[in-house]
């Protein structure tokens, strides 16, 4: 893998004339990749139409058509509490970007350590920062609110951000994307011009890594933007909920009193708008082969 | 939290000492439901943290902190429901719980137990006088402690659609046996139609019925609890639903999913045993049907009584850790017995307020019932009869076996008493493990 | 995936490796270890109540051993509970990641169009809040507004086929996600791996089994690692199907048991025990696992 790698990135560029030859053969991929983007998006289209629907709509007509009330909707979620709806999500972006955005930083650094250095201790420390997945985190938030608590942090934003920022699945991606985009050839001569450790990491490792910390930066979004049981339970101030949490007490606000169905539907389709925004941006970063973006940096 | 550390703040930049004072709480009682600012923390401004999930309670809140500028309170909205108290218990036990927390009736003695909420007495008292015996005894659970504030209540009444029953030819029922009997007639005109629904997830709805049927699934006695969840008005009460969902005339959807809205609207569901607060979900669950549905009394176990129950309902409590404890006692009492804040509860929170002068505020009928002009005065009547129980300090366990025992019965239509059963026992088990002493 | 090894040839300098993974590390400790212990700690305890259980001190938190333990592993609900989840988790796993597998590969195919469409809407799921998506399946499989049952007839709730519904739900959602991880990986291979192979004539087909997937062999077994306990953590499938039916019980997966114990019923440290139990069968399943397959997830063995 080592070598070819190294051989892969002189011939990169004959890859994408491979690719850019499309024929008829792409039948088959494209309709199996159509297949499952529908069966995806089947459900998401439902909420996508439910937000358009007055209460009166929603539980009366068809379950999947259109109606009448979208623009009603849009204007009574940000009637809602006098705006909290988009504090909620002003909130959310700050968990989601910062938290994100510390957590790829670790597992780049991370990553890169366990897969490009031999060290005393690698395969311990990495089965134990892999061991983390083990402990359900339903069990844990209790336990980290009341350790939260001692320290006076409880309820802070900091609560919120600095739990998610540790997450073993996205070091053991990094590893991967470290050990296969790095060519140790590279780091080899780095070494012999004199770059330091730190030098190699920021010149060399991380622009190889890009692709793969993107990666890793979309899932660790996605997963705290949507995350409800630690924020559930570190926060008592409504003004700093994340929307999971703020949409969900429009929905169980006890027996008696009516759940907004509507503003839920509408939240979320607004909610989902940011998170395909992002997605798009981000993909672009793919389109750059992994091993090709070894000639370039 | 932050709230909580603001005050403190303040609190030694005007270097008051005062706080031994407020935490002590003998000496000083607060102001009865009075306007005024009080004079015992008049020198010294407060803040102070309310957890509820009523309403537009903001709204509420401005009112009481422009009157008050020396107790300044700010309400957060959270989630309702068991999480809702186990988020409040596990606060408590961390030492950062809200200065105020809406407690449901069926959760305070579970907050009593857990050391959570304090003993607002001298405060409670004096506005005593303003509610019913039997609201007043959910509060102090037959003690001689006041662990808070009734808010609002939730007795009971038969919510059924009136133009359906004359379509059907059938009347309202005004004993259980006749409401099965209608339940026969709808479903063998129309098969596709129910007279009504048993929810197996809505153990606050059942508990309520058995109020009526005059169960008592916990009690006091000295110095041990009582439980009976499978008394003998309970039972009749299971098998009597039990027997109409086998026998396939009574639908057994959950209340509150889609489904069970979708059957409001459209008409395949013509009653539904509910309390006084049901026409905010009915208004957002069923907007087709405004203007069709009317009240009456709960049918009866037998003719010519007048008994209901409550489904529902939540008491302002204050929690033991606050540090303010004679403001918040102050607030809470505010919010449920002055005119003012009951007007704004009523019109701006849906609440349906315990208080007893609440009820001469409600005079315009809900917008969802202007086909029945005196709404109120009806409910009034029909839910005089209301009588509750005292709940005991595990009911999230015993309806949490409810739901699990009731699930299962419901789906192999096997014997809804055995499910009780269950739910009696888990219901033990729990109280056993723990310790609670247990008459037999 | 030698590389890792060769790199490790290459650096052999002493501090730096730790000073990178310090920030891990340190978080690692603080709020994965600690709260951990902390956990530990509430698992071996219980409060002990007296009388009526009002009043001062009349609730004390005691020293139990492992009591909860043993109640934890004696409890009958529990084991039925992983008999299900066994059941239901062979079904989700092969589905999606035998789907995530076949979305990469055609991804990465040399001829394929909409791929970046594709991408966004099979990640879409992802994406989807639980608040909503209880909301969502209410609509989709609830008899009276299902197009499903409408068009078919099929009850998605009921006893025999609420297990499936519940798989669908976690297939939807996860697909998008062991898909992207593949695919990403797929990419970090060198093409003229198969470059040669496509001149000598190999259809994409042929590319995909005999070279594409063994290559990609170290990351299908990880990802199943991580997918095999995700499912014995199953909670949130289960969780959001389980107000709109009667079919499933609040116990139905052991860690909807840990739920119910520490956020319904209040018991923290039953809840604390059966989640240690749980993270226990979760090691030993995932190590027995890579011990079959070691050779092939490093290459180190």
């Amino acid at each position: 893998m080592a070598t070819s790698t190294l051989s892969g990135a002189d011939q990169g560029v004959s890859r994408h004339a491979v690719r850019a030859a499309r024929g008829p053969h792409g039948i088959v991929p494209t309709g199996i990749l159509i297949l499952g983007a529908l069966y995806c998006l089947f459900p998401v289209s439902w909420v996508v139409l439910a937000s358009t629907k007055t209460s009166g709509e929603l539980f009366s007509t068809a379950t999947f058509s259109l109606g009448t009330g979208f623009l009603q909707n849009l204007a009574d979620l940000a009637a809602y509490r006098d705006g909290v709806f988009w504090l909620w999500m002003l909130n959310t972006l700050l968990y989601a970007g910062g938290g994100a955005l510390l957590s790829t930083a670790v597992s780049a650094v991370s990553g890169y350590a366990l897969a490009k250095y031999r060290f005393a201790g690698r395969d311990l420390i990495f089965n134990l920062l892999i061991g983390g997945i083990l402990v359900p985190s339903v069990v844990l938030a209790i336990p980290q609110y009341l350790l939260f608590s001692k320290v006076g942090l409880a309820g802070t934003y900091w609560s919120v951000l600095l739990p998610q920022i540790l997450h073993p699945y996205s070091i053991y991606l990094a590893r991967v994307y470290a050990g296969a985009a790095i060519p140790d050839s590279l780091l080899e001569a780095g070494r012999i011009d004199g770059a330091s450790h730190w030098t190699l990491l920021r010149r060399v490792a991380l622009p190889l890594m890009t692709p793969g910390l993107v990666t890793i930066f979309l899932f660790q979004f996605v997963a705290i933007w949507n995350n409800f049981l630690l924020p559930f339970i570190m926060l008592g101030d409504d003004h700093r909920f994340p929307l999971t949490v703020g949409l969900y007490t429009m929905l169980a606000a006890g027996a008696n009193n009516p759940a907004l169905y509507n503003l839920i539907l509408i939240g979320t389709f607004v909610a989902l708008i940011p998170l395909i925004a992002l997605f798009l941006t981000m993909q672009r970063f793919w389109r750059a082969d992994l091993s090709s973006g070894a000639v370039k940096a | 939290m932050h709230v909580n550390r603001l005050a403190a703040i303040a609190a030694a930049t005007l270097a008051a000492a005062v706080v031994a004072g407020c935490s002590g709480g003998a000496g000083q009682s607060a102001a009865p439901s009075s306007a005024a600012p009080s004079s015992s923390a008049a020198a010294q401004k407060v803040s102070l943290t309310y957890w509820n999930w009523v309403p537009n309670m903001d709204k509420v809140v401005a009112a009481w902190n422009k009157s008050h500028p020396n107790i300044q309170v700010t309400s957060s909205t959270q989630a309702g429901g068991d999480d809702a108290a186990t988020k409040f218990l596990t606060a408590a036990k961390a030492g950062n719980p809200p200065d105020l927390m809406q407690a449901e009736y069926q959760a305070l003695p579970s907050f009593v137990a857990a050391e959570a909420v304090a003993d607002i007495k001298p405060a409670a008292d004096a506005v005593k006088p303003e509610f019913g015996e039997g609201i007043w005894g959910l509060v102090t659970l037959g003690t001689d402690a006041v662990y808070g504030i009734p808010q609002d209540s939730g007795p009971m009444m038969l919510y059924y659609r009136e133009d359906l029953f004359k379509k059907y030819g059938i009347a309202v029922p005004t004993t259980w046996d006749e409401y099965a009997e209608a339940a026969r007639t709808v479903h063998r005109k129309e098969p596709k139609v129910f007279l009504g629904t048993f929810s197996s997830k809505d153990p606050g709805s059942f508990a309520g019925l058995a109020q009526q049927a005059g169960g008592q699934w916990w009690s006091i006695n000295g110095e041990s609890w009582k439980v009976a969840v499978d008394d003998e008005p309970t039972r009749k009460l299971a098998d009597y639903w039990g027997g109409l969902v086998k026998e396939g005339v009574i639908d057994d959807m959950p209340y509150f999913t889609p489904q069970w809205n979708k059957a409001l609207n459209d008409g395949t569901l013509l009653t539904w045993p509910s309390a006084i607060w049901a026409p905010g979900p009915l208004t957002s669950n069923a907007p087709k049907a405004k203007g069709k549905w009317a009240i009456a009394q709960l049918p009866q176990w037998n003719a010519g009584e007048n008994h209901s129950g409550f489904w529902g309902g939540s008491a302002v409590a204050v929690a033991a850790a606050s540090k303010h404890k004679e403001a918040a006692a102050e607030f809470a009492t505010w919010l449920n017995t002055d005119p003012e804040a009951l007007g704004l509860l009523v019109k701006h929170g849906q609440v349906y307020p315990a208080a007893t002068k609440g009820a001469a505020l409600l005079t315009e009928p809900p917008a969802y019932f202007s086909n029945v002009p005196g709404f109120w005065r009806q409910a009034a009547t029909f839910t005089a009869g209301a009588r509750g129980f005292t709940f005991g300090p595990n009911v999230n366990v015993a309806y949490n076996a409810f739901r699990d025992a009731f699930d299962k019965a419901v789906l192999s239509k096997t014997s809804f008493s055995d499910a009780l059963r269950t739910v009696q026992d888990a219901t033990v088990a729990d109280m056993t493990k723990a310790g609670f002493r247990l008459a037999q | 995936m030698k590389s890792a090894n060769g790199g490790a040839r290459v650096n052999r300098a002493g501090a730096a490796p730790y000073l990178f993974l310090a920030p891990a590390l340190t978080m690692f400790a603080l709020f994965l270890l600690v709260p951990i212990g902390y956990t530990v700690y509430l698992s071996l305890r219980r409060t002990k109540v007296s009388g009526l259980g009002f009043g001062k001190g009349s609730r004390k938190e005691i020293f139990v051993g492992l009591d909860n333990y043993a109640t934890a592993v004696g409890d009958g609900e529990l084991w039925a509970g992983w008999l299900r989840v066994l059941g239901y988790g062979a079904l989700v796993l092969a589905v999606m990641l035998g789907l995530a597998l076949v979305f990469a590969l055609m991804l990465d195919a040399a001829r394929v169009r909409l791929a970046r469409f594709s991408r966004v809407a099979i990640f879409m799921p992802f994406a989807v809040p639980g608040v909503a998506a209880g909301l969502m399946w209410g609509f989709l499989y609830l008899p009276s507004v299902s197009p499903v049952h409408e068009l078919f007839g099929v009850d998605l709730l009921s006893p025999s086929t609420v297990v499936y519904s519940m798989a669908n739900v976690a297939v939807w959602g996860g697909t998008g996600f062991n898909m992207l991880v593949l695919y990403t990986n797929l990419r970090a291979i060198s093409p003229d791996l198969y470059q040669a192979a496509r001149i000598d004539g190999a259809s994409e087909l042929q590319i995909a089994i005999r070279i594409k997937i063994p290559i990609l062999a170290p990351a299908i077994i990880l990802t199943t690692v991580f997918s095999i306990i995700a499912t014995i953590q199953v909670f949130t499938e289960p969780t959001v199907l389980r107000p709109l039916t009667n079919t499933i019980s609040s116990t139905w997966s052991p860690l909807m048991k840990v739920y119910r114990d520490a956020f319904v019923t209040g018991d923290l440290y039953s809840a604390a025990a059966t989640a240690m139990v749980i993270a226990g069968i979760s090691l030993v399943l995932s190590f027995a696992f890579l011990r079959v397959v070691k050779n092939r997830a490093f290459g180190e063995a």
